[in-house]
């Protein structure tokens, strides 16, 4: 039994378990009250903020806390555009949590300009400098992608952006789980991130902010996280998110070896995006004729968790826009599996489920109509 | 996310692969979802002894296909037949997407199922009747009548053609959509369905003299063609395969014995009357037929179907005529090939009065279209392919009394009719003689806008005596 599906969520780590433990209990103040329960949670909160601000490179103020990254994206795309109309360029492979929020705000009259990937799955950066205009309202594009695992060039992209004096927001929930994101030098405006991804809670995430002052709120209420996020803080949360991001800094990784491992015991199931940069634990192996989304329910079945692709639209047949985006016919787009290892992932897993894949794929040929 | 039942046979591969060398085999597909099935049977003497699935599908339609075949392998055909989409979805229970999942897996099993069919000749039942099976209410309601009588009847659609262009072409008779509601109003009551796929035949014996017809002037009725050459014959030659002496549609029209012949005779409801349309089935094949609604109207048939709960009572009415679809005959015939030439307007002494960008757009007796202004109303009198003319005339110009009808037959003795020159249009009083291959009428009273390559039907009170095609 191993469970190789890091990128949809990973497991609470002890660190952060800990770290929670007593927000869940005694510490259980509403961070905005004067008595000491609120001053014991705001103590808590602050101290969180403080801690990841350091470790992602930005100021504290610079620093909000959401309900998780789908909300930072939300948060980053309405926040910065809004009234008046006007356009916003973003890649093809965006996840859903910006792509969704673009075509609302394309229904509502904004103009939308797509910057295509390479084969490789790669923003190509000249077609998206020939894009970003200066007056557009909002670029976007992600730090690595959720479904192929690429790491896109956003210091050159920031750079566009920055001679055009239009503000990038950058999704990076699956990337804060591998790199070291430094907020101060990517260039970025805004910044989203997920706990979850990263062996934190699920239910918190954080808008990084170069100006949150620009930034219009989605959430409108107590005016908690300086007016930009009202809601009593998850303290419990926030805390937990903290810990796990320090944690994850500090620990030893050995995914890009497992990885590497993995994929060359598997010559036969070739890599997407292998030749560029990824994400050190993220393959995304194809299966030509063998549909994802039964491979997935063998595999599970033979103690493997592994993902079709992504975990956005589970039960959903569609190939993935983003293998799409890179030119992969659909049918070949809906033959892949996603192997995402984590930082407790050990050799026996990656073995066994070499051999379990194997074994699958060699059962279900017999059913494969291709 | 998907049940135990649907992960279960999605992964049960104990009948994945091929059933052999001598399997025939069904297939569908769904270009949205990306999904392909296929399903084989191999069958001895009536039975299916091995049913095999491959696919390239999502987990429930491939648990769908998977499962069909284990609920089907040992069966008879006929038995096989009952099994559609609700009753795998008993098995594998509701999902998000499961309906049309499901339905596909139906149809590459009924397709598998249809052409077994096809090399079998099942022992003869003198209880079994071939009921076919529109998707409509008319046949659903039929099928009622036939399980009411006491009879096993075997549900069977002919699926003739798909328009893709045609604007209603999704609720046009012959759409997967059609045939999926024609199987599952069969598998409601029980009862086996057949889809027979016509589609190639269809194409070569009506549409494409439909549109040679239109391109050479001549105003076709292929309703009156398909069921007198084609349809009926298809449904006897299936009869004869499953075993079945009889013959049900839902047709609005009668069977009537006269001197020991069997004769179409009209239905009860005046408004539906669908003989003019049956009245070139062959004999052999009347005295076979049955026609449960021939004595009842179409209000009755609506109550019957909602009184007894099934899905048809509320489906909009089919057009006329099945494959042109949009009721636009004029763009179908465009659409494939059949355009005729462009041409002059011209008046009964000879004048140009306009030109007009297509001969296949105008039939005798026509108003609209011919966009020439000024003086008395004009009508078309007559199309000339070869040399594109339209000639228009005063509505006098149009006036026949005689009316030549060849190929054409008279099945009882007879010399006083009523002849009906087009399914919309009153009969008119006549006598009639024999000539060559066809027969003359001579009418009382004129007709207006008599077209050659429509349908000449002749009733003697009620009952069909004769029918051909009106050669002018």
């Amino acid at each position: 039994m191993a469970y190789l599906d890091h990128a949809a969520t990973s497991p609470l780590c002890i660190e952060a378990r800990e770290a929670m433990a007593p927000y869940l209990e005694q510490r259980f103040g509403n961070a905005s009250e004067p008595h000491a329960y609120g001053r014991e949670a705001r103590a808590g909160l602050e101290g969180a903020r403080d801690t990841v601000a350091a470790l992602l490179g930005c100021r504290p103020q610079q620093l909000v806390f959401t309900s998780g990254g789908s909300e930072a994206d939300n948060q980053a795309v309405f926040g910065l555009t809004g009234r008046p109309l006007g356009r916003m360029v973003l890649s093809t492979i965006e996840h859903s949590a910006v792509l969704a929020p673009a075509r609302e705000l394309e229904r509502q009259g904004f103009e939308l300009g797509w910057a295509p990937v390479t084969r490789d799955g790669v923003v190509d950066v000249a077609a998206f400098a020939e894009l970003v205009r200066p007056g557009d309202r909002l670029a976007a594009a992600m730090w690595a992608n959720n479904v192929t695992g690429a790491v896109q060039p956003i210091a050159e992209l920031a750079a566009i952006c920055a001679d055009r004096e239009v503000p990038l927001h950058v999704d990076a929930v699956q990337a804060a789980a591998s790199l070291q994101l430094d907020f101060a030098a990517c260039g970025a405006e805004t910044l989203a991130l997920s706990a979850h991804k990263m062996h934190g809670p699920k239910g918190v995430g954080a808008l990084v902010a170069r100006d949150p002052a620009r930034i219009r709120p989605l959430i409108w209420g107590g005016g908690q996280e300086g007016g930009l996020r009202s809601g009593t803080e998850n303290v419990a949360g926030i805390v937990g998110f903290a810990a796990a991001l320090t944690a994850m800094r500090s620990r030893g990784d050995h995914r890009r070896e497992l990885r590497d491992r993995m994929e060359a015991a598997l010559p036969e199931f070739a890599a997407v995006s292998a030749g560029v940069e990824r994400l050190p634990g993220h393959s995304l192996l194809q299966v030509p004729g063998i549909r994802a989304d039964l491979l997935v329910l063998a595999l599970d079945r033979a103690g493997y968790a592994v993902s079709a692709g992504s975990a956005c639209a589970s039960g959903d047949s569609e190939p993935s826009h983003v293998l799409i985006a890179q030119g992969m016919a659909a049918a070949d787009a809906r033959s892949v599996v996603r192997v995402s290892i984590g930082v407790d992932s050990t050799v026996a897993d990656v073995d066994g489920f070499c051999a379990a894949l194997r074994e699958c794929v060699d059962r279900l040929r017999s059913g494969a109509l291709i | 996310m998907y049940s135990d039942a649907v992960t279960r046979h999605a992964l049960d591969l104990s009948r994945a692969g091929s059933a052999g060398e001598h399997a025939v085999h069904g297939e569908a597909g769904d270009a949205v979802c990306g999904d392909q099935l296929r399903i084989e049977i191999a069958i001895e003497r009536g039975r299916i002894v091995r049913a095999r699935h491959r696919s390239f599908a999502c987990p429930h339609a491939t648990a769908a296909a998977a499962l069909a075949c284990r609920l089907t392998e040992g069966s008879e055909l006929l038995d096989a037949a009952c099994i559609g989409a609700s009753r795998l979805d008993q098995e594998l229970g509701p999902g998000p997407h499961n309906r049309e999942c499901v339905a596909l897996a139906a149809d590459a099993l009924h397709a598998a199922i249809a052409r077994g069919l096809e090399g079998e000749a099942l022992d003869v039942d003198p209880h079994r009747i071939a009921v076919a099976m529109s998707g409509g209410v008319d046949s659903a309601v039929a099928l009622l009548k036939a399980v009411e009588a006491g009879l096993r009847p075997v549900g069977v659609t002919l699926r003739l053609w798909i328009d893709p262009l045609a604007s209603d072409s999704e609720r046009a008779c012959c759409s997967p959509q059609s045939v999926r509601a024609a199987r599952s109003a069969c598998h409601a009551a029980g009862v086996p369905h057949v889809t027979l796929d016509l589609r190639g035949r269809f194409r070569d014996q009506i549409v494409e003299p439909f549109v040679r017809d239109h391109a050479a002037g001549r105003t076709p009725n292929p309703c009156v063609r398909c069921n007198g050459s084609f349809r009926f014959d298809a449904l006897a030659g299936f009869a004869d395969r499953i075993g079945a002496e009889r013959i049900a549609t839902g047709h609005y029209a009668r069977v009537v014995e006269r001197e020991g012949r069997h004769l179409i005779a009209r239905g009860a409801d005046p408004d539906k009357d669908q003989s003019y349309m049956l009245a070139r089935v062959p004999e052999q094949i009347v005295r076979r037929v049955w026609f449960p609604l021939g004595d009842q109207c179409k209000q009755l048939t609506r109550r019957q179907a909602g009184a007894a709960g099934l899905a048809a009572a509320n489906r909009a009415e089919s057009q006329e005529v099945c494959f042109v679809g949009g009721g636009d005959h004029r763009s179908f015939v465009e659409r494939h090939g059949g355009a005729g030439r462009a041409g002059a307007i011209v008046s009964v002494d000879g004048r140009e009065l306009g030109r007009h960008d297509g001969v296949h757009r105008f039939t005798p007796g026509q108003r609209r279209g011919l966009n020439v202004g000024g003086g008395a109303a004009l009508f078309v009198v007559s199309t000339d392919a070869a040399t594109g003319t339209v000639v228009a005339g005063p509505r006098a110009a149009l006036a026949r009394r005689e009316v030549r009808v060849s190929p054409g037959q008279l099945l009882v003795p007879i010399e006083r009719v009523q002849a009906k020159l087009r399914y919309r249009s009153p009969a008119m009083a006549a006598s009639v003689r024999i000539e060559r291959d066809g027969f003359v009428l001579d009418l009382d009273e004129p007709a207006y806008g008599v077209a050659p390559g429509q349908a000449a039907v002749l009733y003697d009170g009620d009952t069909v005596v004769g029918a051909g095609l009106i050669a002018l």
